[in-house]
């Protein structure tokens, strides 16, 4: 089974708005996927569906055959961190740092395994090659970094686990046009032979000739979706 | 008396149930002031039943007759059982009512958590005990000054709050009362060894002391206390600073960025709590002719703070409420000692983990959670566009109109499957005449719509040429131009206008 | 300053130091401000007591006995005030005032059960005096930094090496980043609740050489450690011990000059002194990269 992820029939919302009506969409093992769409229809509520924080979701979700999706009516987040163990790897929108922190620190809190927490030292070297900037920066407290140097750590952290499925909200978001494009070409050295990777980004010039295919998202629905890179008119 | 009954399940949560009274004979509601202001006695207003169009008066607000019912059995109670333990069981819930009730304006209205109210009573009993006992003051001045010396330890305490994050702040006044404390245990002047101060002026005459007729006149003044603070509550918290601060509590950036002063109207609203705790310290005083190191000891701070969560922070009704329930336990398991500050800490827990807005807050808990269930699983079924939400549903008169929706979508999409590429090429063939099935429904549908941005052919001269326009649904007002394409052949310009409404369909 | 207020100075600030960094811990990492530490206090004293009266006077077991009641007496509050409702609305008052009612049903079952009565520990280090030149230290005193300076060196060291402690430090700063890269806040707030009381029984045992054991042992250490905590702005562990030493020597300064009963007074003046200049306490000033 060379699905990394199956999402079928799956709507989310939070309280009485509903976000998401009825997604199905299915990632393959090493495909690089880009999610466009505009704000606010429905990028980042996958994403957070997925990762289970969002408060209420209908359909399935699998991730290599195991079962993260589900009814939650409790509040979100807590099977959350059991799904980032099962191997998915959320850098958030705006990034969720550890403001205190220093960058090694960070990136050493991604390698959430047992086998990544042992190996920790040579998968942040790993890291550091691909973002060659945070190696003077490891004893920083992360609250000091800039925008761009922020993202290039919430990215290292996810890199540093075993993580089969990688989804990466607005990597540009906030960033000057060439760090932005500093930022795409170091996610496309991340090398996928087990896993994933879905890219959100409004941007669509930045996935060009980066991602294998794309899909639109729409109001909430899937609307579209390209396997060559010519920007079709009408998707959006 | 009408009761509503509960509606279908497309409404989010459910009507409330008021009481209605008929009007006699049809007439109009004559309303009533209270003396002096321009408040009616009871809020509600009188309407024409649509129902069988008869004149009533629906009762907005039940909550003053619980009021007036629950002090008048409170009063009379007591009485009626008459037992000196009873008696003294009652001054307890009448006294501590009082404070708590300064308290809940505080910590509700205010938003202040201040742990300190009991230590302000403390302070103003002891110093106008002191007082009396030394310089021979007389009961009546004990009480203003006990209110004097609340005002300015108000303005001590509260001057700090506003600068001081809320936790710390509450961590602070907890401070201060053991501060209290251990300065009262070991201090001479204010009558360490004797555990307290003794020999205060009191307003109960000297042969009545310790018997009946003393109690029973202590009760009402005690329940007389009570009401007083009971109406500086509604005062403050009914009239403009707990109004200002009810912005504040929701948002204080929204409260800033109207122009209210919150801080200012949290230090008032301290310190006239305050001065009211001050007044209730010097009623303790003059009561029990003294005051003792108890009062400062974080126990009764707890015990009081068990009574305001029990009984639900943020309204009078919790604070008396609450209090009543503790001293109840209180009393009845008296004989097995410190069991009962561990029976009543035990409730506190549950309320707190289970109950969160106390005792009374129950229902209201209850009703959302309801409502929020019930609205997420009405997301998870609910279909986008189309029908109208239940949100909306309630905001329409006209029932009817959610079922034409309903219908209308559900027409909507059978009719989006039948139009085909060879449906639409039949109608360019032939827009006038027999058609197929499908094309006639289609046409139909569209025929039957209402006038309202309805694309309709014009005649510019008649026979020769035709163009596209959309009609606006208003009387007096001319259609408006949908493009620029003028058509000679009237079998075109139809089939233009018949593609116009497909496109329309296809992305309703 | 004479010895014997230096040596009180520094034995108070270990005390109040341990208090305050668990207090620190739990507030920031869980968003709970626990007023039961008072009560954790309190017990571990008496499981101190109870296990010297039945298993033997050494040192070891009374200290041990005191560190395990209160890791015990976290794990309860772990149960009760954490568990069910850190993910309802409206928690941080909510685990306060479950606190508090434990505090207090706590207490007064203690009270209950030993009745008011102080009861005494034995001397953990035993009670010879040492002399190093020109100062004077009874072994209680020498023992009680030693320890207390050893475990917070231990604590601090493996909070910052460790998975565990990594884990820690990371929900403290963001609990949603947290979940995100795989950390339970569950077994977090399991680990945090059961350490810090495992500390404030530490705490206990050490403060007993000087006082007795009794049901309100806990109170006034309560009031300091939060205290402390405040002055050195929750969530600051560098804060929490700036904060102990101030208030550890202000108390002993106070007591042997002024006397006992304005110790309080004078702390309080200076906590409110520095609260109205720094808000937030001491850790705004150490840590200037912090942003909200």
């Amino acid at each position: 089974m060379s699905e990394v992820l199956s999402v079928s029939g799956v709507s989310a919302g939070y309280g009485s708005l509903r976000v998401l009506h009825d997604i199905s969409l299915s990632i393959n093992r090493g495909e690089r996927v880009g999610l466009v769409g505009l704000n606010g229809h429905g990028k980042s509520t996958l994403f957070r569906t997925i990762t289970g924080l969002v408060d209420w979701q209908n359909g399935s979700i699998t991730l290599n055959g195991v079962q993260i999706g589900g009814k939650r009516t409790h509040g979100p987040g807590l099977k959350t961190h059991w799904i980032a163990r099962q191997g998915v790897a959320l850098m958030p929108q705006g990034d969720a740092m550890f403001i205190g922190l220093t960058v090694r620190q960070h990136l050493d809190a991604g390698a959430f395994t047992r086998l990544a927490w042992s190996e920790r030292h040579d998968r942040r070297e790993k890291i550091l090659e691909i973002f060659p900037p945070l190696r003077k920066l490891l004893n920083q407290p992360v609250g000091k970094l800039s925008g761009g140097e922020r993202r290039m750590v919430t990215l290292g952290r996810g890199l540093m686990g075993d993580v089969k499925l990688y989804l990466v909200d607005e990597p540009s978001l906030g960033l000057a046009p060439k760090i932005s494009r500093a930022v795409i070409d170091a996610l496309m050295k991340v090398e996928l032979t087990e896993g994933a990777m879905v890219i959100a980004e409004q941007n669509l010039q930045l996935l060009e000739g980066c991602v294998d295919r794309l899909i639109g998202i729409h109001g909430g629905e899937i609307k579209g979706a390209a396997d060559s890179l010519s920007l079709q008119s009408g998707m959006i | 008396m009408d009761k509503k009954k509960p509606s279908d399940n497309t409404l989010v949560g459910r009507r409330r149930w008021l009481p209605r009274f008929i009007l006699a004979g049809n007439r109009t509601l004559h309303r009533r002031y209270i003396p002096f202001t321009r408040r009616t006695w009871f809020q509600g207003y009188a309407e024409v039943n649509p129902r069988n169009l008869v004149r009533e008066y629906k009762l907005d607000d039940k909550r003053p007759w619980f009021w007036i019912v629950g002090l008048v059995l409170a009063f009379i109670i007591p009485m009626v059982i008459g037992t000196n333990l009873v008696y003294t069981a009652a001054i307890t819930f009448a006294m501590y009512s009082a404070i708590n009730l300064m308290w809940m304006l505080v910590i509700g209205t205010a938003g202040i958590f201040s742990l300190a109210t009991l230590a302000v009573v403390g302070v103003s009993a002891y110093l106008t005990a002191w007082l009396s006992i030394d310089f021979g003051i007389t009961w009546p001045m004990m009480l203003i000054l006990g209110a004097l010396i609340g005002l300015v330890v108000g303005v001590i305490i509260g001057l700090p709050a506003l600068r001081i994050d809320g936790l710390y702040f509450a961590l602070l006044t907890m401070g201060m009362v053991e501060l209290c404390r251990v300065y009262v245990v070991s201090s001479k002047v204010f009558g360490a060894a004797q555990g307290g101060l003794y020999g205060a002026d009191t307003f109960i005459p000297a042969d009545w002391q310790f018997q009946t007729p003393g109690l029973v006149l202590g009760y009402v003044a005690a329940f007389c206390l009570m009401l007083l603070m009971l109406g500086i509550y509604r005062l403050v918290n009914g009239q403009r600073l707990g109004l200002l601060l009810a912005t504040a509590r929701e948002s204080e950036a929204t409260a800033e960025a109207l122009g209210i002063n919150y801080q200012l109207a949290r230090l008032t609203v301290f310190v006239i709590s305050s001065a009211a705790l001050g007044f209730i310290g010097g009623f303790y005083a003059a009561y029990y002719k003294g005051a003792s190191p108890a009062l400062f000891s974080i126990d009764m701070v707890m015990l009081l703070f068990a009574m305001l969560v029990i009984g639900g922070i943020g309204r009078a009704e919790g604070a008396v409420v609450g209090t009543a329930v503790v001293v109840f336990i209180d009393k009845i398991f008296v004989e097995y000692g410190a069991i009962r500050l561990v029976i009543i800490g035990l409730i506190m827990l549950a309320v707190t983990l289970f109950a969160r807005n106390g005792i009374l807050g129950v229902r209201l808990q209850f009703v959302e959670f309801r409502n929020k269930t019930k609205s997420g699983r009405r997301a998870q079924r609910t279909e986008k566009g189309g029908e109208a939400m239940p949100e909306e549903a309630t905001e329409i008169r006209d029932k009817d109109q959610i079922y034409f929706r309903r219908f209308d979508k559900r027409l909507r999409e059978d009719l989006k499957k039948m139009v085909t590429p060879e449906l639409i090429e039949e109608h360019r063939v032939k827009p006038l005449g027999q058609h197929s099935d499908s094309l006639e429904r289609v046409l139909n549908y569209f025929r039957r719509a209402g006038g309202e941005n309805k694309y309709v052919l014009y005649e510019i001269s008649p026979g020769i040429e035709y163009k596209v326009v959309a009609t606006t649904g208003i009387r007096g007002l001319l259609p408006r131009d949908v493009d620029d394409v003028v058509y000679t052949d009237k079998n075109e310009a139809l089939h233009a206008v018949f593609l116009k409404r497909v496109q329309d369909l296809m992305e309703s | 300053m004479d010895m014997f207020t230096l040596m009180s100075g520094l034995q108070l600030t270990c005390i109040y130091g341990i208090l305050a960094i668990g207090v620190s811990i739990i507030w920031s990492s869980l968003g709970m401000l626990n007023l039961a530490h008072g009560f954790t206090f309190a017990v571990s004293g008496y499981g101190a007591w109870w296990a010297a009266t039945t298993l033997g006077n050494s040192g070891w077991i009374v200290l041990g006995a005191g560190v395990a009641t209160g890791g015990l007496v976290g794990l309860c509050i772990y149960f009760v005030a954490f568990l069910y409702i850190y993910d309802k609305p409206n928690y941080p008052i909510r685990a306060l005032i479950a606190t508090m009612a434990i505090n207090m049903v706590g207490v007064q079952t203690l009270m209950w059960l030993f009745g008011p009565r102080m009861k005494s520990l034995p001397k953990v280090f035993g009670s010879g005096v040492v002399r190093l030149g020109e100062v004077v230290m009874t072994y209680g005193q020498m023992g009680t930094i030693i320890c207390s300076v050893g475990t917070l060196g231990a604590l601090l060291t493996w909070l910052g090496l460790s998975r565990r402690g990594l884990e820690i430090r990371a929900v403290m700063q963001n609990r949603e980043g947290a979940a995100l890269v795989g950390i339970s806040l569950r077994t977090t707030a399991l680990w945090v609740l059961v350490l810090t009381g495992a500390l404030a029984g530490l705490a206990a045992v050490l403060l007993s050489q000087t006082f007795f054991v009794n049901p309100y042992a806990g109170l006034q250490p309560l009031i300091k450690g939060l205290i402390v905590a405040l002055l050195g702005g929750l969530g600051s562990i560098g804060g929490a011990m700036i904060g102990a030493l101030i208030i550890g020597f202000a108390e002993a300064l106070t007591a042997s000059y002024l006397g006992g009963q304005y110790v309080l007074m004078v702390q309080f003046g200076m906590i409110i002194a520095i609260l109205l200049i720094r808000p937030r306490g001491i850790a705004g000033l150490l840590d200037e990269s912090r942003e909200e």
